[in-house]
């Protein structure tokens, strides 16, 4: 079962669901919207599948996203639950830009509480701003018991790059 | 909780989704087929912006189907009327559409509960590949909503052809 807006904020109320700042018009019919922190990293993976990255502060006048490049943003609010699954999408008119908001990784890690980390890319060059509207969230009843995702991105503030660790890494285990 | 084709026929019987034209042979173990529509929208402009009203071209597809250029994105409305006021619909390309490498949305699968219209659809391939109107191109599922509901009432409501984005409406009350 996906939550309609209304139980979104019904949740927020008894703690079942944290969203930090919360904001009553960003409320959809079953999701809600967050927005973009000004802070964007511009990834680049070497040979060895690291991460380096170049950090980019984007101003007022925003900043312009090329395509076959990858950049890490991050949700300005702090989201996340006790109770239910989280997936997180774009906004349908954002997508309508050409703008990916995550490389179908939309499943969220249920019992993190972070600012989520979104994986940017474009199909067409796109100016984008800083704390502006940028995607949704929405949250799924579960079925079973339950322990909350103890892993590697638990408390993430900021966009945070892959922490996939690929020395000594064997293939044929 | 997700419908399963049973339940969307019946649901559409009762009138609590709404597909139109509606197919029996276009149902799914738990989704529904959808097709193509006729027309589909390009931006003038090479480079885009979220603040500002973008241009668009609007084309026919052709007959002989149109070859999408993985560096564009295109806007195509669904042939069909759908949504609910009950259910979330998801939407999601058919597998033999995914294996030729063509998304049909942009990360933007979730679609408001009470939005029923014929769809945008957000294309981009990321080979050349070639698509025909009226091509059985996506599949969208029902989802069992949990809370009151409120139902969609906003910018693009009760479209019939492909709408561009109007996210620059977002930025009204800022500089830009």
């Amino acid at each position: 079962m996906i939550l309609t807006g209304p139980e979104i904020e019904h949740s927020l109320k008894w703690g079942d669901i944290t969203i930090e700042p919360f904001n009553k018009a960003q409320v959809n019919p079953n999701s809600y919207n967050f927005c973009l922190l000004p802070t964007i990293l511009k990834v680049s993976i070497n040979e060895n599948n690291q991460s380096s990255y170049e950090t980019i502060e984007m101003k007022e006048e925003g900043y312009v996203l090329m395509p076959h490049v990858l950049y890490l943003g991050a949700t300005k609010e702090i989201i996340g639950t006790k109770n239910f699954a989280m997936t997180l999408l774009g906004k349908s008119s954002l997508g309508r830009l050409g703008l990916f908001l995550n490389a179908t990784a939309d499943l969220g890690h249920f019992g993190s509480v972070s600012q989520w980390t979104l994986e940017l890319s474009v199909v067409q060059p796109l100016r984008i701003y800083p704390n502006m509207e940028i995607g949704q969230i929405a949250f799924w009843a579960q079925q079973g018991s339950f322990t909350g995702y103890q892993g590697k991105y638990l408390k993430d503030l900021g966009p945070k790059t892959s922490k996939e660790d690929f020395t000594n890494y064997d293939s044929n285990r | 909780m997700i419908l399963t084709g049973e339940q969307i026929e019946k649901s559409v019987g009762n009138g609590e989704i709404v597909i139109e034209p509606f197919e029996k042979n276009q149902i799914g173990p738990n989704s529904y087929d959808f097709k193509l529509g006729d027309k589909c929208l390009i931006y003038k402009n090479t480079e885009l912006d979220a603040a500002k009203d973008n241009e668009v071209i609007e084309i026919e597809i052709p007959d002989d189907g149109l070859l999408l250029d993985p560096n564009k994105v295109y806007l195509i409305n669904t042939f069909e009327t759908m949504g609910s006021n009950n259910y979330v619909p998801v939407i999601r390309g058919r597998s033999s559409i995914g294996r030729l490498g063509i998304f049909i949305d942009i990360t933007a699968d979730l679609i408001d509960l009470g939005s029923i219209n014929k769809w945008t659809l957000q294309l981009h391939s990321v080979m050349p590949v070639k698509i025909y109107k009226r091509m059985l191109i996506g599949q969208v599922t029902f989802w069992v909503t949990k809370g009151d509901k409120i139902l969609y009432n906003g910018k693009y409501k009760n479209h019939e052809s492909p709408v561009k984005s109007f996210s620059h409406k977002d930025f009204k009350n800022t500089s830009q």
